[in-house]
């Protein structure tokens, strides 16, 4: 489920969850690594990615929204 | 029984969310000198939906357009954004365009990141470009920064769910503090208040995943809050039996179609539309503007999939292009394609068209960007007689804070708000649904919503019969919401509540659909399927005076 925080690289800061636009993560205890509570809200649209100082978060796109796509006949 | 803050907030202005309307309307009223409160649902960094970027500004640039205006208005009036403006509202707006651009260059969003303003994208060749292209990957941020310089007071993690309107004006509002798991009411007394809330969305069912109500283009956090307050406060809502619709990547819900630089094809890889046969930077394939239901009807008809094709864009016009999907906030579509193997060199990408929302639908302003309640202002998507995006939203949020301050000033004193009978009633509604066990919670009763408006107000058929019907149902579901839906936390409850505000938007698409008999832009009347050219000069008003609805028509201004 969209985001996931490795635990080696966070240092509890609650940024994500301060920032979030969909309030995905928990703000609970600013001093843990936070609680991604509601998943399935993630919008995708990476502000957690980008503004965690730590880089420890990566967004797993669920498969509903996997990206259609075909060979193009002029493709290289 | 829900606590409310003991500690009232005191205000010249209230600005109610802080996306670029709010952001630019709060900063313009503290300018103004007026003392500023923001409130904003999350948090103003990164919140709705400019909230990791975006890429072009519509704009009237003297030194690259000339000093003629006129050419510029009228590829405006041209273009998708435009369909339901007031044109003085239009003119306003671009009068003041360059200089929210010179403004925004100045606190640190590069408006001309190649050196000269850059006109690209939405355009058709051989006409003038309206669309500044910039590096707005950090105006949320940008905004914040000179927002506080400015001395506005941001209050994160307070929705406001009421505005609250004594003798006919408004006084203040009522927020609901999600800071913590424990929700808080928190009351406002404000002079003036500016309603800039976004779009409204997940009112119907994600049209590319139906059982992932988050895979939208624009912000699920946006709702028609603006929308639904304002109605309440006995404003003017109009257009709002319009659907508008966006288009883009297939199941991968995103804005930022023009962006892309590549032609529009079908499944053997001929271009559907007349306008281009090789996309570059300054003219892509303009079709998805002018016919963006060639997706839909190339698959309704069985001659689709429709693709976007960039395989033949230059390398350097590709790296452009990645360098604007970035701006615009699309890295984690980004990041997706590289992690899939996605190449724009060798892949087509399916499109599709997304479900409707509200943009450009909503509050009626007027040149000074105040409805029609004394002391109460909108800017941004959620106007409903002007709409220009990220733009529209800069300027009318700056004219909507100016004016909001000057208000304020001609006020003297300040109302107890926190007395009001709506503050009490509020109270005891969110209380019930935080002691309630074992009912419905926000999703099931969102998931409900969703099936009535598009079961009943949707695109295919509109009918007298239809929307009657529908709007009963509508009103069934409401009434069972009110008595059972459950919240367990503050997150829950607030998105009961932007519930309870998607019905009330809902109520509004009900009652203009069934005024409005004729057929016009995406409302299809099967019992009117003509467009009445008597009607094509009027729009239609919504108000809501004591427990009266009131559907007026007008001339446009």
């Amino acid at each position: 489920m969209p985001p996931i925080i490795d635990i080696r690289k966070c240092k509890p800061c609650g940024l994500c969850a301060q920032i979030c636009p969909t309030d995905v993560f928990a703000r609970v205890n600013p001093k843990a690594v936070p609680e991604i509570r509601y998943p399935e809200e993630c919008w995708h649209c990476n502000s957690c990615v980008l503004d965690c100082p730590q880089s420890a978060i990566t967004l797993r796109i669920p498969l509903p929204a996997m990206m259609l796509h075909v060979d193009a006949e002029g493709g290289t | 029984m829900l606590e409310i803050d003991p500690e009232v907030i005191q205000t010249d202005v209230l600005v109610v969310g802080g996306g670029i309307a709010g952001l630019m309307a709060s900063i313009a009223a503290a300018q103004a000198g007026a003392s500023v409160v923001l409130a904003e649902k999350a948090n103003t960094r990164r919140s709705g939906c400019g909230a990791t970027g975006n890429d072009h500004f519509l704009c009237y640039c003297p030194p690259a357009h000339g000093p003629d205006m006129e050419p510029i208005l009228k590829e405006v009036r041209n273009s998708q954004v435009s369909g339901f403006h007031d044109p003085s509202l239009t003119v306003r707006f671009l009068e003041q365009t360059f200089d929210r651009v010179q403004d925004w260059h100045a606190w640190g969003i590069d408006m001309r990141p190649h050196g000269d303003w850059e006109f690209a994208g939405h355009a058709f060749p051989g006409r003038p470009r309206v669309w500044l292209k910039y590096a707005g990957h950090n105006q949320k941020p940008a905004l914040t920064q000179q927002a506080k310089k400015q001395g506005v007071r941001i209050e994160n993690h307070l929705p406001i769910v009421d505005i609250i309107v004594r003798e006919g004006r408004v006084v203040g509002a009522l927020g609901l503090n999600v800071e913590s798991d424990t929700p808080v009411l928190k009351v406002i007394r404000a002079k003036s208040v500016v309603l800039a809330t976004g779009s409204g969305n997940r009112i119907y069912p994600s049209y590319a995943s139906p059982g992932w109500m988050f895979n939208i283009a624009q912000c699920p956090s946006c709702t028609g809050s603006a929308q639904s307050m304002a109605f309440r406060a006995g404003a003017k809502l109009v257009n709002m039996e319009f659907p508008a619709r966006h288009a883009g990547p297939k199941f991968f819900n995103r804005c930022g179609k023009a962006t892309w630089i590549g032609m529009i094809k079908d499944p053997h890889g001929r271009p559907v539309g007349p306008f281009v046969t090789q996309a570059n930077r300054w003219v892509g394939d303009i079709t998805a503007d002018v016919w963006p239901a060639v997706f839909t009807e190339m698959t309704d008809n069985g001659t689709g999939p429709t693709y976007m094709d960039c395989t033949g864009t230059s390398a350097e016009d590709l790296d452009y292009m990645k360098w604007g999907l970035e701006n615009e906030g699309n890295t984690g579509m980004l990041n997706y394609m590289a992690g899939e193997g996605i190449d724009f060199r060798r892949h087509m990408v399916e499109f599709m068209q997304y479900e409707p929302f509200l943009v450009g639908r909503g509050v009626e302003i007027d040149k000074d960007a105040a409805t029609h309640v004394p002391g109460l202002f909108a800017a941004g998507d959620p106007v409903g007689n002007f709409r220009a995006d990220i733009a529209g939203a800069a300027v009318f949020g700056w004219i909507a804070g100016q004016s909001a301050a000057t208000t304020a000033g001609q006020i003297k004193t300040f109302v107890d708000t926190e007395t009001d009978p709506l503050v009490a009633a509020r109270r005891d509604l969110f209380s019930e649904f935080m002691n309630r066990k074992n009912g419905p919670d926000w999703k099931e009763a969102n998931l409900t919503v969703q099936q009535v408006m598009n079961g009943y107000a949707g695109l295919k058929s509109r009918s007298e019969t239809l929307l009657n019907a529908g709007f009963k149902y509508l009103m069934d579901l409401k009434s069972k919401i009110l008595k059972t839906v459950c919240a367990d936390n503050a997150h829950t409850l607030m998105r009961c509540v932007e519930v309870l505000e998607m019905i009330d938007c809902g109520e509004v698409i009900f009652r203009t659909a069934l005024e409005r008999k004729e057929t016009r832009a995406m409302h299809h009347r099967t019992d009117f399927p003509f467009t009445n050219p008597l009607l094509a000069e009027k729009f239609l008003t919504i108000r809501r005076e004591n427990d009266k609805v009131i559907l007026e028509w007008r001339d446009k201004f």
